[in-house]
């Protein structure tokens, strides 16, 4: 049983706003043999600094940067320890301080919530983020094995050796619990895909259908090949500031009104059942019927409760009551369909038990009332881990500046990478959004951080 | 001095990529959790439970723990029922490099009287279903030195 003491759920605050002002992307790909790790990540942080119609020019730029967050999932990957200190010295910020940071798949995140803390304690003013993963030095059979190195290696990662496995043994029990029909979980998938059809950065781009997701192969049952996630090569990069200096950079700065971070055991099977956590908008009545002959303890392997916890601290600290109302733009994790549906109902978008509803309303589409994963999420851009949560919060910004078509609809963009812009491609752009959040996840969800991104 | 003799394999021209070989391997030492695995062998399934008189918890954890999570005091061994049922199962199709066990392999999660978590393990013979019950097996003749050397049959 996990009781919270008084201190447990104290809500964070910054001591300064923090505000994020620019982002970079690379684009993703299975392999990127043509670039080194540090022309990636100078690639990103070049269009964050040159193509975010910034109000002060390159060398400028560099000159106000005091702090450099970087994030790597993997040292395994990458083959080269203290990767970070070679980026940091090709991205030419030495001598300036600098931190690595490492939470699983959530790292991303993680190293925006510790700039945002350097930030808001006045420890710095203007700090890049730089993320970046590079997945394709190994074959993808020794990539799972490494990714699954990052499960319990003592006592689970030898039963499959691949995390879409652990996924599966959730994904099982939350049918057992929930029974959703396969078809539902198949249209995050289509969906997800769909968007990343309209993205020049995307790896796994399609239209498909429900039909072809069912009849995909299976990876580890139930999940099939189209419901998990890519293994990229690339990078991305956010640069966060304090208020005065996002003014001096920009005329559309985006508040962080919030990151927060939750964690649970690295194994599942290490969940004790606890009371659930409630949200703003649940009470205990909520859930007086939740239990019964086939749910008999949360979070149990039906739910995150890193990603509630997050949630719930990221929700009081940005003063958001009802997400579905209170946002207007969401990215979460989708590395897997069955995830995906979980955290819906961890960060409160229904209650548990029924995040299918999320999905089948509606309202996670382009146009409905809580659009999700517009940027075609980790099944269908990307999922170069250490690069991914940022590249979240990248899109997020993006969108609330109303940049979405500048990003993704300029011909330019597409044929830089290689790509042609499709003849019915179409704008993804949010009508004027004020409030956006994403979630970044590791593990079976060791580590969650929670961003609420806020247009002044 | 003589040029050095190893050479890396070209893996691609243009754009140039070579193969870095890597053969070595880890000492991996399982510390307060090795008397788990040796237990195996003598077909015993060990749990630990907090020994502080004062911690309110006193669960069994299994997989073990050498100290509370609790009260962080020291655990003692307990043998855990050898009996239990499914709590989900999935086959893995496509598993990563290093996976040891034969295709179609039932992996499951298993449910302990008494014990406070839910195994993951392996299913050796039978068809998995939500809720079975199950008995613990032991490979003591040909130890991996691995969890692989617990699995479960029907019971």
């Amino acid at each position: 049983m996990i009781k919270f003491g008084p201190g447990n759920l104290r809500i964070p605050r910054f001591e300064k706003p923090v505000y994020v002002v620019a982002g970079g992307l690379t684009d993703f790909r299975k392999k990127h043999p043509e670039k080194n790790t540090s022309q990636l990540c100078t690639e990103a942080l070049r269009m964050a600094v040159e193509e975010n119609d910034l109000k002060v020019d390159p060398e400028q730029f560099r000159r106000m940067v005091n702090w450099v967050v970087y994030s790597q999932f993997a040292d395994h990957f990458g083959d080269q320890l203290l990767a970070a200190a070679k980026i940091h010295d090709y991205l030419g910020f030495d001598p300036l301080g600098n931190i690595e940071v490492k939470t699983g798949g959530a790292t991303g995140g993680s190293a925006v919530l510790a700039a945002a803390q350097a930030v808001a304690s006045g420890y710095a003013d203007c700090v890049p983020v730089v993320g970046w993963e590079r997945m394709d030095e190994v074959t993808t059979k020794v990539g799972n094995s490494y990714i699954a190195s990052a499960a319990c290696k003592d006592f689970e990662s030898e039963l499959g050796w691949m995390y879409a496995a652990y996924y599966a043994l959730m994904a099982q029990r939350y049918q057992y619990e929930n029974n959703v029909p396969h078809e539902t979980l198949a249209r995050i998938a289509v969906k997800n895909r769909l968007y990343a059809y309209y993205s020049p950065f995307s790896q796994n781009p399609g239209k498909y259908t429900v039909e072809d997701v069912l009849k995909n192969e299976i990876v580890a049952h139930p999940l099939t090949f189209l419901e998990c996630c890519v293994m990229s090569v690339g990078a991305a990069v956010l640069i966060v500031a304090d208020e005065e200096t996002a003014h001096k950079l920009t005329d559309k700065p985006v508040q962080l009104k919030a990151i927060c971070g939750g964690s649970h055991t690295l194994r599942t099977a290490d969940r004790r059942h606890m009371p659930i956590l409630l949200l703003p908008n649940e009470t205990e009545a909520t859930y007086k019927d939740y239990f019964g002959k086939h749910r008999q303890d949360w979070p149990g392997f039906s739910s995150f409760l890193a990603a509630r916890m997050a949630a719930y601290l990221a929700y009081h600290m940005a003063g958001i009551k009802d997400p579905v109302e209170d946002l207007d733009l969401l990215e979460t994790h989708d590395a897997f369909t069955i995830s995906d549906v979980q955290t819906y109902e961890d960060i409160g978008l229904r209650p548990y038990g029924r995040g299918r509803e999320f999905i089948d309303s509606g309202e996670a589409y382009f146009e409905g009332k809580l659009p999700t994963n517009l940027s075609g999420g980790l099944i269908g851009t990307m999922h170069a881990v250490g690069a991914t949560g940022i590249f979240q919060m990248v899109e997020l910004l993006w969108q609330l500046q109303g940049k979405y078509d500048k990003f993704h609809g300029d011909p330019k963009m597409w044929t830089r990478y290689g790509k042609q812009k499709p003849a019915d491609w179409k704008s993804l752009q949010a009508k004027n959004p004020k409030r956006g959040c994403a979630i970044s996840h590791a593990g079976t969800g060791s580590h969650v951080t929670c961003a609420i991104l806020e247009k002044p | 001095m003589d040029w050095p003799t190893t050479a890396l394999e070209v893996f691609s021209e243009e754009p140039l990529v070579v193969k870095n070989p890597k053969t070595w391997y880890h000492i991996h030492s399982y510390g307060g959790w090795g008397k788990f695995f040796q237990g195996l062998q003598q077909q015993k399934l060990l749990a630990a439970r907090c020994t502080n008189p004062k911690c309110k918890e006193k669960r069994l954890w299994l997989p073990p723990r050498a100290d509370c999570p609790d009260c962080w005091h020291a655990m003692e061994w307990v043998e855990a029922p050898q009996v239990g049922t499914i709590y989900t199962h999935s086959v893995v199709t496509y598993p990563g490099e290093l996976f040891k066990l034969p295709p179609g392999t039932p992996l499951i999660s298993v449910e302990i009287d008494g014990v406070c978590t839910k195994l993951m393990s392996w299913l050796k013979e039978g068809k998995p279903k939500f809720g079975m019950k199950i008995k613990a097996v032991f490979n003591a003749k040909r130890p991996t030195h691995t969890i692989l050397d617990l699995a479960w049959v029907p019971a």
